[in-house]
Parts: C-alpha cells; sequence; structure tokens
C-alpha cells in the first residue's frame, strides 16, 4: 500500500515538472522568437536605408502583404504581435493540462481567462 | 523616432526589465513617465507601448520562477480570472478619457507605488505554516503551496489566507494594468504577501507570471487601436528582454532592499514629474 501510494506521489510530481517545464519553454520561447523576428525586421530597415517606420501597428488580417514584399513594419508588427499571444498559448496549454488533471474548477477558472482573451482578441479583429 | 531616441528607450527598457524582473513590477511604471516626459510620446501610445514591455518581462521572468518552483500556478489561475476582467474594463476606459486624467492617475499611481515600495518589508517570508482551519475558499481551490528557496536551499511550505479579499484586490490591479499599461505589481505584490500571506519571493514569481496575461488582454485592444508603434515596441522588448535575463539571475542570490529604494526614490521623483508637468504652462500634452 505504501509502496502504491509513493509510486502515485512520484508519477504526481513528474506531471507537475512535465507542466513547469512546457510553460518554461512556450514562454522563453515566444519571447525568443519574438526578439528574433524584430532583430530581422532592424536588419530590413537597415538594408531599406529609411529611417525607422513611425506607422502604427499593422492589424493581423492586413499583415501578409508587408511580410512576402519583406518591409520592416511588418516584420516588427510581426515580431510585436507574437510576443503579445505568447501569455495566449501559455494559457491555452494551462486550460489542457487541468483537463488532463480532471480539474473541473481549474478548468472552468482557466476557460474563463482564456475566454477574456478571446473578447480582447475579437475587438482586434 | 530618431536612432538616438530609439537607443536610450532601448536602455531605459532595459534598466525595466532589470528593475521589474527583481522586484516583481512589470517594468511599466518607470517606462512610461520616461517615455512621456524625456521622450514626449503620446501617453496613449506610451501606455500601448509599456504593456508590450511588460508582456516581455512578464514572460523571460516568469518562464525561469516557473522552472525553479517558485511560482503558485493554481493561485496565479485564481487570480487572473479577476486581473484579465479588471485589465479589458480598463483598457476601454483607458481609451475613452481624455490624457489629462490619465497623467493625473498616473502621478498618483507611481507616488503610491514608491511609499508602497519603501515600506515593504523584505524579510516577511511568514514560512511558518499556521495551524487551525484554512479559508474554505483556499481548501477548496487547493491554493496553498509550497516553493523551493535557493537562498537556503529549503522549501518552504505556505498557505494563502483571504482568498476572496486578494481576488478583489487583483481585479483592481488589472483595471490600473489595462488603464495605465502597468503590470501592477506594485498592488499585487504586497497585497499576496501581506493580505493573503504568500511568502515574498513565491508572491513576486506569481505575480510576474499573473502580468502577461493581465497585459495581453489588454493590449490586443490597443493594438487594435493603431496605438502600437513597431519600432518603439521593438527598442522596449529587446530592451526589456536583455534587462529581464539579468534581474532574474540576480534575484536568486542578492539582497534587493538596496535596489528597492532606489527605485522607490526614482518612482517617486517621475511621479512628481508627471503631475507637475500638467501645470507648467506651454507644454502639450
Amino acid at each position: 500500500m505504501q509502496q502504491r501510494v509513493s509510486n502515485l506521489r512520484r508519477a504526481v510530481v513528474a506531471e507537475v515538472e512535465d507542466i513547469n517545464r512546457l510553460i518554461y519553454h512556450v514562454l522563453r520561447g515566444g519571447v525568443v522568437v519574438s526578439v528574433a523576428i524584430l532583430l530581422f525586421g532592424f536588419v530590413l530597415v537597415a538594408f531599406s536605408g529609411q529611417p525607422i517606420p513611425e506607422s502604427g501597428s499593422i492589424p493581423p488580417r492586413a499583415l501578409a502583404r508587408p511580410l512576402f514584399t519583406f518591409t520592416p513594419e511588418g516584420y516588427l508588427s510581426l515580431g510585436v504581435l507574437v510576443l503579445i499571444f505568447t501569455p495566449v498559448v501559455r494559457v491555452f496549454l494551462s486550460l489542457v493540462s487541468f483537463a488532463r488533471e480532471r480539474d473541473r474548477q481549474y478548468v472552468l477558472m482557466t476557460a474563463i481567462v482564456f475566454a477574456n482573451l478571446l473578447v480582447s482578441l475579437v475587438l482586434l479583429a | 523616432m530618431s536612432i538616438a531616441v530609439l537607443l536610450i528607450l532601448a536602455i531605459a527598457a532595459f534598466l525595466a526589465g532589470l528593475g521589474g524582473s527583481y522586484l516583481g513590477v512589470g517594468g511599466g511604471i518607470f517606462l512610461i513617465p520616461f517615455m512621456t516626459l524625456a521622450l514626449s510620446v503620446n501617453i496613449k501610445v506610451a501606455i500601448a507601448t509599456s504593456l508590450i514591455g511588460v508582456i516581455a518581462n512578464s514572460s523571460g521572468a516568469a518562464s525561469v520562477y516557473v522552472r525553479d518552483h517558485l511560482t503558485n500556478l493554481r493561485l496565479a489561475m485564481f487570480l487572473e480570472v479577476a486581473t484579465t476582467l479588471g485589465a479589458i474594463a480598463g483598457a476601454l476606459v483607458g481609451l475613452g478619457v481624455p490624457d489629462f486624467y490619465l497623467y493625473v492617475v498616473f502621478g498618483v499611481v507611481v507616488l503610491y507605488a514608491a511609499t508602497t515600495m519603501a515600506r515593504i518589508r523584505e524579510t516577511a517570508k511568514e514560512r511558518a505554516y499556521q495551524a487551525g482551519e484554512e479559508a474554505p475558499l483556499t481548501k477548496r481551490l487547493k491554493l496553498s503551496s509550497v516553493y523551493f528557496d535557493q537562498e537556503d536551499q529549503g522549501v518552504y511550505r505556505y498557505r494563502v489566507e483571504r482568498p476572496v479579499a486578494g481576488f478583489g484586490v487583483s481585479a483592481a490591479a488589472g483595471l490600473f494594468s489595462g488603464l495605465l499599461g502597468v503590470g501592477g505589481g506594485f498592488i499585487k505584490v504586497p497585497a499576496m504577501n501581506v493580505l493573503m500571506r504568500v511568502p515574498m519571493k513565491a508572491a513576486v514569481a506569481t505575480s510576474n507570471f499573473m502580468i502577461g496575461v493581465t497585459a495581453a488582454a489588454s493590449a490586443f485592444i490597443y493594438y487594435s487601436q493603431g496605438l502600437v508603434d513597431p519600432g518603439l515596441a521593438a527598442m522596449v522588448i529587446i530592451g526589456v528582454f536583455s534587462g529581464t535575463n539579468l534581474g532574474t539571475r540576480l534575484l536568486a542570490h542578492a539582497k534587493s532592499s538596496n535596489v528597492r529604494f532606489v527605485f522607490a526614490l526614482f518612482l517617486a521623483v517621475l511621479g512628481t514629474a508627471m503631475v507637475a508637468r500638467l501645470f507648467l504652462p506651454g507644454v502639450p500634452i
């Protein structure tokens, strides 16, 4: 019995460890990717020989064209968007992990947070 | 925007990231006065840009704290329900309010932050696991937790008191975050530490973790209004990212009481300047 309990405990700790690791990689990865895209944007600025654009942010739906034509504004906006989306991905992962633990209360709370982010996202679109 | 201005902004963002990750605040409370006063950026653009910096700070620092088992993920999730709702409300209010009021509210909030920052007791670890019944909600949501302290290599168990009050304070912190573009750590960290009795390091880490999601909720709204200037935001992200990397390394080892005092003093000056600016003749807002 004691053996089973300790095995179970180890499994739970391993599970928590997995989630912590995953969150670490997502948050860290999001920032690193964002910084990489932004640096690429600044390289494009240097090549274009023009001053850094002062235009406002480009909405996501209008982003494809500036990206394909390799304009600095496009990549600077994309880098910023990747960063803003990082926490959204993190919340989604938490949602999945609480669902796997069958922790209903936390699934509900995480879903509310996710819904709040989506509401704000709809305002963006 | 000239190259020189952008470089100055990157350095300021570096300092904000350094101080922010170290003290559990988003760093926006320092960036916004700097952008509006020193670089003459419009306050709403400054708020939007700062929110982006706050996310960079949170993602960078929080990831390390999660890995090091300082963050209370359940408590964060519970309080994020309040902070995200507050943030959306704050952003919608902020967009509709004339700049003049934003300056006034910001000045007052910065001065308030300076005083809390100076008063906070660094060693308030509250390590003893108190006896008696837990609050019903704490028990139900399994909010109490453990954290690992690198300073003495110990694992400390703590419980969370007054969850409902903490939830309310978090909603207010979210509101200020959306309204003013700050992380709200200066509200959440003392609230978690003093009110909810979460040990300081766990409170800093958990606050930092929540700040990213909170700021994202309002950042989308500011972005949609075209208020995020990609060039400014890029500089802030890169600066904050570098500062955060250094700050998280420092938190594990050094004493932060001196940094805290300097930061508080600095905030007091900035807050006074923000308010004073309103009464200077001929300064465009």
